[in-house]
């Protein structure tokens, strides 16, 4: 591995693919509607009209998360990640990345689960285009468990999210210093053997 | 309107902005007059008009459910009839016939569920209505009226509690009926939502009526 400086690193070596990034920053306005909307419609609105009304809008953001977060994690298995010389911080980026992915994914279903299982049965129409299916029948206790699934999971999104933004945004203005700084780590390998 | 030894009230609305329906109105006095006299009521009395205030006029519900707002809705179209003898409360008798069509609640896509055959399955069900079948004086202020609600095409017997009051208001005498009930809608074969959803729907009247002057 030869030692080089950051502006002969390849694009790729040192940021994600651009769809990648058009679809995490696509992803990321509607995770901050959907968890805000949440949060509001439940706690803050007064009106059983307009709750009626956010609550639709905000089942129709978590089915185009899930559908999008199901696109990234496609092409995320096909994508080599940008180098990152520091072992123990690629490996908490990977644990956040992968519980990132995973709330993605958990928040949707579990909403979804909520809304067939609940006895206040109200068709989920998708940006009007069609009407999500709900394959089991209402069930109680079903409903319970996946509503406190649902918001523990939201919470955890919520907190994740922002240790994910202080991170992305510590690495953004610290840690540049990384390739050339860690170019001279490379050259042990090229080094005259001790005496 | 000539023959009735009743004070008759009619009311009704279509649409916004489409003149009230309205009747003369004739004494209490005058009206056992008009028994023993056989007819001419009008030339018994002062002329006197009575008109329903339909700005005051307003069917609604209530209904309340688990982790959300306390829901209210209203009927914007319906027609009625109240014919009144205060001397003899007994001798009352109201009805009432609402479009379940007019529904609101505050938003199209809320008003449109509640149409829909998970509620009031307005297509199926075009009308809720409600006839007395007794009316009993509890006070000089509180009436209890028994009578069959239909929704969703069930009709079952339900007591309404009225409120009537009346108002010296100036030169005008005002007269106004707050009436509310709760039924059990799984009574009328609406469960949606039970037990999320209260099984209890209360159902409020109120209407009042203004003399002329």
């Amino acid at each position: 591995m030869s030692e080089r400086t950051i502006s002969e690193c390849p694009a790729s070596d040192r940021a994600w693919p651009r769809a990648l990034r058009l679809l995490h920053w696509a992803s990321a306005v509607l995770v901050i509607s959907a968890l805000g909307l949440g949060a509001y419609m439940v706690q803050v609105v007064e009106d059983p009209a307009e709750r009626f009304d956010l609550t639709q809008t905000h089942k129709t953001i978590g089915v185009v998360i899930f559908a999008l977060t199901f696109v990234r994690l496609c092409l995320r298995v096909l994508t080599t990640a940008p180098r990152h010389a520091h072992a123990s911080r690629l490996l908490a980026a990977k644990a956040m990345h992968a519980g990132l992915y995973a709330l993605l994914l958990l928040l949707p279903a579990s909403g979804w689960l909520m809304a067939t299982t609940t006895p206040v049965r109200v068709p989920t129409v998708v940006l009007g285009l069609f009407t999500l299916p709900y394959p089991l029948a209402p069930d109680l206790a079903t409903y319970r468990v996946a509503h406190a699934v649902h918001v523990t999971a939201a919470i955890s999104l919520a907190l994740l999210v922002l240790l994910h933004s202080a991170a992305a945004l510590a690495h953004a203005l610290v840690g540049r210093g990384h390739h050339r700084r860690d170019a001279a780590r490379v050259r042990p390998a090229l080094r005259p053997a001790p005496e | 309107m000539g023959t009735s030894h009743f004070d008759r009230l009619v009311f009704g609305r279509r649409t916004r902005g489409i003149a009230r329906t309205g009747s003369s109105w004739a004494l209490l006095a005058a009206a056992t007059l008009a028994l023993a006299a056989g007819s001419m009521v009008r030339a018994a009395i002062p002329a006197q008009g009575w008109r329903i205030d339909e700005e005051k006029t307003a069917i609604g519900f209530k209904i309340e459910a688990v982790g959300f707002p306390t829901t209210r809705g209203r009927f914007t179209r319906y027609s009625g009839r109240i014919l009144l003898d205060l001397d003899h409360p007994a001798k009352s008798f109201t009805s009432f016939t609402v479009d379940s069509d007019s529904v609101e609640l505050g938003s199209k896509a809320f008003d449109d569920f509640v149409k829909s055959a998970a509620l009031l399955n307005v297509t199926r069900f075009p009308t809720l209505s409600f006839t007395s079948t007794q009316v009993e004086k509890l006070d000089p202020h509180t009436a209890r009226v028994t009578g069959n609600l239909t929704m969703l095409g069930v009709t079952k017997p339900v007591a309404l509690t009225v409120n009537v009051e009346t108002e010296p208001s100036g030169k005008r005498r005002v007269i106004a009926f707050s009436a509310t009930a709760t039924v059990k809608r799984s009574d009328y074969g609406m469960i949606f939502g039970i037990p999320l959803i209260d099984d209890a729907l209360e159902i409020t009247v109120k209407t009042r009526a203004l003399s002329d002057e």
